[in-house]
């Protein structure tokens, strides 16, 4: 197909690979520490938050299990380092085709058990294959991308990226997880914006994005075809008339808009925190973990950890400017902005300014798919930034 | 790294893989834009988080506060209700009631109605009933609604076993309306049931809660504040599943509610219901098939306590209480099912109006005398027949010739020297008035008696004016319908034509007559009291007693010929209730009446003119200490079924030899 898969060897690429190999020398000097302290400290804080959010639960305090998640996640943040990004690139049609394997498989197996069905259970594990999709999703785009370097600005390059973006996006959809799906948007927004695509591509794709949300939401039940179910078209659009129905849709987003409030600027604690203790807040140990920990914490607890996830923002995005290669740089962007959508998406749901969705909280939601997607994601990131052009000391 | 050539390189760099990567002032500009875009995210998350937790942090605090507390409420006893001589005749059982707390039901829809489904299979209340309760509080989830009160022991223990199955359901102490004498005074005791919207809209401001029980009619509506005491409240935490974390606190205890004793006498109440029973039987042994009705009201002629006030058919009023049977309760609620039970939940002797027929001529006697239209020895003729203005108006039989005075009209009930007498009226000028009414009200006819039960009608005292608005001009009446007629005057005289009157008023009129011209006003309630217990004495804390009997102006020495007539009909050989009464050892005064009127019977398409059966009457004659009116509907002649019922309230009250029971002195 390519050249280079003709003959590599011929080409030298693999003499300059392995001059590039980064030893563990390299890594230790060249690493981002200011990225892998704000991962440390982001990870800390999500732990102690999530011990002192689930201590009143059915189960316990969950910190364990997730502290067992971070060490997991700290493993294949360590492997992610010693993987050439470039591996992603060359590798990016089996990533990419194995990802859609998995949520078309996910998606026959909830058929099999009637509703929602997003986990894949293999034994000792539950894994949730559209979290780690999220990251798989953002290397395949970036790998589609990248090839088509030379014609980036050309239509054809971006219908064809949407093309590819497209059908992981409805999979998930349909599963139904109506927030990664979104999230997985806003990452093929992302991934075209650094690929360099021309601005109004990008506008008459958020042009297009916009008329579909308004279509799904109002046009076609105006017209009798309800593609949401009536919750998901209530949990979507509730936030906007909290009021509107006390005892239905928007309770959950009521009672977290009150233990939001209720933190006040020092928070309640452990014990005070009822909304949390006496489970008035539901899921509060994954979606809405962040109206828990700002119930406990505070508005000084919260913004600790907001500061912290702007931290991690502000490092991907400078790693976005010194990658080797537009690969790099596509996949540093694509991760930086749909790490920081899900934040802002996950945070704002919880105190009334954005839809209800499921999505977790990076770091402190239980669950280990996400956690461990979370440090794959900063792992790739670093892996990008050790290998920045530059000088070196190998 | 750039691709350029390398040594040892035979091929060009494939720019597809090694794209030489610069960081162009495009990319930093994109770069930026994503930078300022995450600053202004985080602004925006900042603001908000702000806003919630520092602005409006004391607010929110207060909301999730009130959300984990549950008030509860402890049901305060209903005070009972005492007959005259303390035997309860309402009380309170111990029951158990069912919750719902719409705050800790499940939060999904469907799991929200299966569990609504099951409650409704085990309380046996319809689901679509506590959906609508719901609906009707769904603007208040921290108030409970009262799905059902007294349920039974086996739905308890379903109830308490699957606890978990039923989050927002909750059990908790309640009293239930408990009536020993079952249906005795059904009417005048009224019931008890949920406060409806409208009423909690009038109500709100005297600290009724939407949920609250009240009474609903008779007694326990009039006098629901002192009866309904005051209800306790404890609080309680809860998670948002509602199962209570901790203790119950006590707040205020409740305080029961007071005892109301009443002037009834039950088993007077008692013999006066048994009594319309068997006068109604008397009326179908005499073939009057349609009697099905009626009402007996027995009152103290010095004060106007009622003693007894029966209405039949009648109910047991304990078809309130606890699980509801819709059957039961339709002859009550539903109109159409009312109408074939001939409307049990009417109470007839102040609710229901009738041409008091010749009861109403000693009104017709004491207005003529007053207002010298004739003197009580002054004779006019007895006739079969009567002619005027050339009509024929018939006496009640046509055995009577022979010219009478006054008492011996009243006594032989004799209907042409009372159509002389309304001719007369008739022919008054017009600056007299209308004499004949002016009486009738000031008798107490034709207005409200003002007794302490509801509701009351006010029956109806026709006079020209009255005619002349009913039939208006607007509505196509003529001349002929909207002039007061002579033949008006003349039936009016004998208590027929439109005019209308209630049992009750009857009695008013019959006590004025028995106590030398004075009307009382009829109550039923006498206190309020504290019930005793074997220490302590009961301890009275509000008196209603009787209002002071107000003169009439009646003449009194006209009063006593009305009343030598009366007693002459009781006694004389030509007395048209000597037949029932004669015998009785103690001397009873009184008077039938048979009054015609249309009515609609069920069944029957069209209306049918049928006999009103009355009596009214007092005793002892010397010293009345009651008096008693009687009305069987349909039940033909005054001395048919109506003066047998009555005597059967006399034989009660003085012992049927005529001795006076213990009571009488009290």
């Amino acid at each position: 197909m390519t050249i280079e898969a003709v003959d590599r060897r011929a080409r030298g690429l693999k003499t300059r690979r392995e001059t590039e190999a980064v030893g563990l020398g390299a890594v230790l000097f060249r690493l981002d520490w200011v990225l892998l302290a704000a991962l440390v400290a982001t990870a800390g804080f999500g732990l102690w938050a999530i011990d002192g959010i689930t201590m009143h639960d059915a189960g316990g305090s969950s910190m364990t299990r997730q502290a067992l998640y971070v060490f997991a996640g700290g493993m294949v943040f360590v492997g992610a380092l010693f993987i050439d990004p470039s591996t992603y690139r060359r590798l990016w049609r089996p990533t990419y085709f194995g990802t859609l394997a998995l949520m078309v498989f996910v998606l026959a197996a909830g058929a099999a058990t009637r509703g929602s069905k997003r986990w894949v259970d293999v034994g000792f594990f539950k894994f949730q294959p559209s979290e780690f999709g999220k990251v798989l999703f953002v290397l395949a785009l970036a790998g589609i991308l990248s090839e088509r370097s030379r014609s980036i600005t050309s239509t054809r390059t971006t219908l064809s990226a949407l093309g590819y973006g497209v059908v992981p996006i409805l999979l998930v959809f349909v599963q139904p997880d109506i927030g990664t799906a979104l999230v997985y948007t806003s990452a093929l927004g992302a991934v075209l914006l650094i690929a360099g695509v021309r601005w109004w591509h990008l506008g008459a794709l958020a042009a297009a994005t916009v008329v579909t949300a308004l279509a799904i939401l109002w046009v076609l039940p105006a017209a009798g075809v309800n593609v949401l179910k009536p919750y998901q078209a209530a949990r979507l659009t509730g936030f906007t008339h909290p009021g509107n129905d006390p005892r239905g849709a928007t309770y959950n987003l009521r009672q977290s808009i009150t233990a939001v409030g209720a933190g006040g600027l020092r928070g309640r604690g452990v014990l005070g925190a009822t909304q949390t203790r006496l489970n008035y807040l539901p899921e509060h140990a994954t979606d809405f973990a962040f109206a828990s920990l700002a119930e406990e914490r505070g508005f000084f607890g919260a913004s600790i950890l907001l500061l912290l996830y702007l931290l991690i923002v502000w490092r991907a995005l400078k790693i976005v400017t010194s990658a080797r290669d537009m690969y790099t740089a596509i996949v540093a962007g694509g991760i930086a902005f749909m790490f920081m959508f899900q934040v802002f998406v996950n945070a704002a749901m919880t105190m009334g300014i954005a839809p209800i969705t499921g999505i977790p909280l990076p770091f402190v939601s239980v669950g280990g798919s996400s956690m461990i997607t979370n440090f794959l994601a900063i792992g790739i990131l670093q892996a990008i930034y050790l290998r920045r052009p530059g000088r070196r000391r190998a | 790294l750039a691709s350029t050539a390398r040594p040892g390189r035979f091929l060009p760099g494939d720019p597809r893989v090694e794209e030489p990567y610069r960081l162009t002032p495009q990319l930093a500009f994109r770069v930026a834009l994503l930078a300022f875009l995450a600053l202004a995210v985080f602004a925006v998350l900042f603001l908000r988080l702000w806003a919630l937790q520092v602005l409006s942090g004391d607010k929110y605090l207060a909301v999730a506060n009130d959300n984990r507390v549950r008030t509860l409420r402890i049901e305060a006893p209903r005070g009972p209700v005492l007959d005259r001589y303390g035997n309860v005749l309402v009380e309170n059982a111990p029951g158990t009631r069912v919750e719902l707390w719409p705050a800790d039901l499940p939060k999904t829809w469907p799991a929200q109605r299966s569990e609504l489904k099951a409650l409704s299979d085990v309380t046996g209340v319809p689901l679509r009933e506590i959906l609508d309760q719901l609906n009707k509080h769904a603007l208040d989830p921290l108030t409970p609604i009262v799905v059902q009160r007294g349920l039974r022991q086996d739905q308890i223990l379903y109830l308490h076993e699957h606890d978990a199955q039923f989050p927002g359901v909750r059990l908790a102490h309640s009293w239930l309306r408990k009536y020993p004498y079952q249906s005795l005074g059904a009417q005048v005791l009224g019931y008890v049931g949920q406060i409806t919207s409208g009423e909690y809209k009038t109500m709100k401001k005297k600290g009724y809660q939407p949920t609250d029980s009240i009474g609903q009619a008779g007694i326990e509506s009039t006098y629901d504040t002192y009866l309904r005491g005051k209800d306790g409240k404890a609080q309680l935490t809860v998670d948002s599943r509602g199962i209570p974390k901790g203790a119950t606190t006590l707040l205020s205890n409740p305080t029961p509610g007071q005892a109301l004793r009443l002037t009834i006498d039950i088993g007077l109440q008692r013999a006066a219901e048994r009594a319309l029973v068997y006068g109604i039987q008397r009326a179908h042994d005499a073939s009057y098939a349609h009697a099905d009705g009626g009402a007996i009201v027995a009152m103290d002629p010095r004060d106007g306590a009622i003693l007894a006030m029966a209405s039949y058919p009648t109910y047991k009023p304990s078809i309130f209480v606890g699980h509801k049977d819709q059957k039961k309760l339709a002859p009550l609620l539903d109109p159409k099912v009312a109408d074939q039970k001939n409307h049990p939940g009417i109470n007839r002797a102040i609710d229901a109006s009738y041409p008091p027929g010749s009861t109403f001529k000693p009104v017709t006697a004491l207005a003529a005398m007053q207002e010298h239209l004739i003197t009580p020895t002054q004779l006019l003729p007895c006739t079969p027949d009567y002619t005027a203005y050339k009509q024929v108006f018939n006496n009640w039989t046509n055995l009577f010739n022979q010219s009478i005075d006054l008492p011996t009209a009243l006594a032989m009930s004799c209907d042409t020297y009372f159509y002389e007498l309304g001719k007369r009226f008739y022919l008054l000028p017009p600056d007299r008035g209308h004499p004949l009414q002016g009486w009738a009200n000031r008798f107490g006819l034709g207005q409200k008696t003002l007794i302490d039960v509801g509701p009351e009608v006010a029956g109806l005292i026709p006079t020209p004016e009255w005619r002349r608005a009913e039939y208006p001009k607007s509505q196509g009446y003529g001349i002929v319908d909207r002039t007061w007629k002579p033949g008006y005057s003349i039936q009016m005289s004998i208590g027929q034509g439109q005019i209308l009157t209630t049992p009750l008023q009857m009695t008013r009129l019959y006590a004025l007559i028995a106590n030398g011209g004075k009307l009382v006003t009829p109550h039923i309630a006498d206190d309020v009291e504290i019930a005793g217990s074997k220490n302590q004495p009961t301890r009275v804390l509000r008196r209603f007693g009787a209002q002071p009997p107000q003169p009439s102006g009646v003449d009194p020495t006209a009063l006593r010929y009305v009343q030598q007539g009366l007693e002459e009909a009781t006694h004389a050989s030509f007395g048209t209730g000597v037949g029932v009464f004669g015998a009785f050892p103690v001397d009873i005064a009184g008077k039938t009446g048979s009054a015609e009127k249309l009515v609609k019977l069920p069944g029957f398409p069209n209306l049918s003119n049928q006999t009103q059966s009355w009596w009214c009457g007092y005793g002892p004659f010397n010293q009345p200490t009651i008096v008693v009116c009687a009305l069987i509907e349909n039940g033909g002649h005054g001395g048919t079924s109506a003066a047998p019922a009555a005597l059967k309230v006399f034989e009660h009250y003085f012992g049927k030899n005529g001795q006076l029971t213990t009571h009488i002195s009290d």
